[in-house]
């Protein structure tokens, strides 16, 4: 394979907004990474069928979006999930300690359906317009309005957001929210 | 829903907002909140250091190319 420094420039500039889309999908940093290198891997796989000019980010995205469900899929098979959010509460890494203010919504972030958890990073975070997404997810830009909608209320519920209290939930909310979940 | 004044007044301009998804009522208060720790956190990701591993796999990439093309140009 022949890649050319500017290409690789380039996708070495993708990698942090790569691994910001793995880790909030997945859940998990380590399982993040190993998505973000399988994305590399395979974008230079095919870097041939990547045409210039158009949104590299974009194209790598759908990569990572595909990988991420088929491994999804694959452990599916393998372990029993029964509402999907196999993704779980984030590792929290000690040396990190200033990411726990993010705790919480994290949480609440796992606890969506993979497909409304995506559209909402791919819209909500990641700065992809609604025609992007909905190429990424390989799906209807209706679809993907609707994802974010849905995915934005159910947030709001988690966190029992009503606009006129600070984000997070209080224990007394956030206990009921656990305990009708299990 | 409960909404006390201060969240009286951020209703009213609802509609100045371009292109806001119209279904399942979520008020603009609640929506802004979201959407601005949904950009922190992410950012707060984005921002952190690109491990060693995507450096260093680019890198070697590129060096075995050198090499490959040095290679084909002495064959």
């Amino acid at each position: 394979m022949s890649v050319d420094p500017e290409m690789r420039d380039a996708l070495l500039a993708a990698v942090p907004s790569l691994r910001a889309f793995a880790i909030s999908l997945s859940g998990q940093v380590d399982r993040a990474d190993d998505l973000v290198q399988d994305t590399l891997l395979r974008a230079l796989a095919n870097i041939d069928r990547f045409e210039r000019g158009t949104n590299l980010n974009a194209w790598l995205f759908t990569i990572l979006r595909n990988l991420f469900h088929s491994e999804f899929r694959k452990r599916r098979r393998e372990v029993e999930d029964p509402d999907g959010s196999f993704a779980g509460r984030l590792q929290v890494q000690p040396e990190q300690g200033a990411h726990l203010d993010f705790e919480d919504f994290r949480d609440a972030l796992s606890r969506l359906p993979a497909d409304q958890r995506e559209a909402l990073l791919l819209v909500g975070a990641s700065g992809f317009s609604y025609e992007e997404a909905a190429n990424i997810c390989g799906c209807a830009v209706g679809t993907i309005k609707s994802r974010v909608n849905r995915a934005r209320s159910r947030l709001a519920a988690l966190l029992a957001v009503d606009g006129a209290e600070d984000l997070g939930p209080d224990r007394a909310t956030r206990a009921a929210l656990q305990t009708a979940a299990f | 829903m409960n909404r006390d004044n201060r969240l009286a007044r951020a209703l009213p301009d609802q509609t100045s907002a371009p292109g806001a998804p119209a279904a399942p009522k979520l008020d603009r208060t609640a929506q802004t909140r979201i959407g601005d720790k949904l950009r922190s956190m992410y950012a707060d990701l984005v921002q952190q250091p690109v491990p060693d591993r995507f450096t260093a796999l680019l890198t070697k990439l590129h060096e075995s190319d050198s090499v490959a093309e040095k290679a084909e140009r002495k064959a």
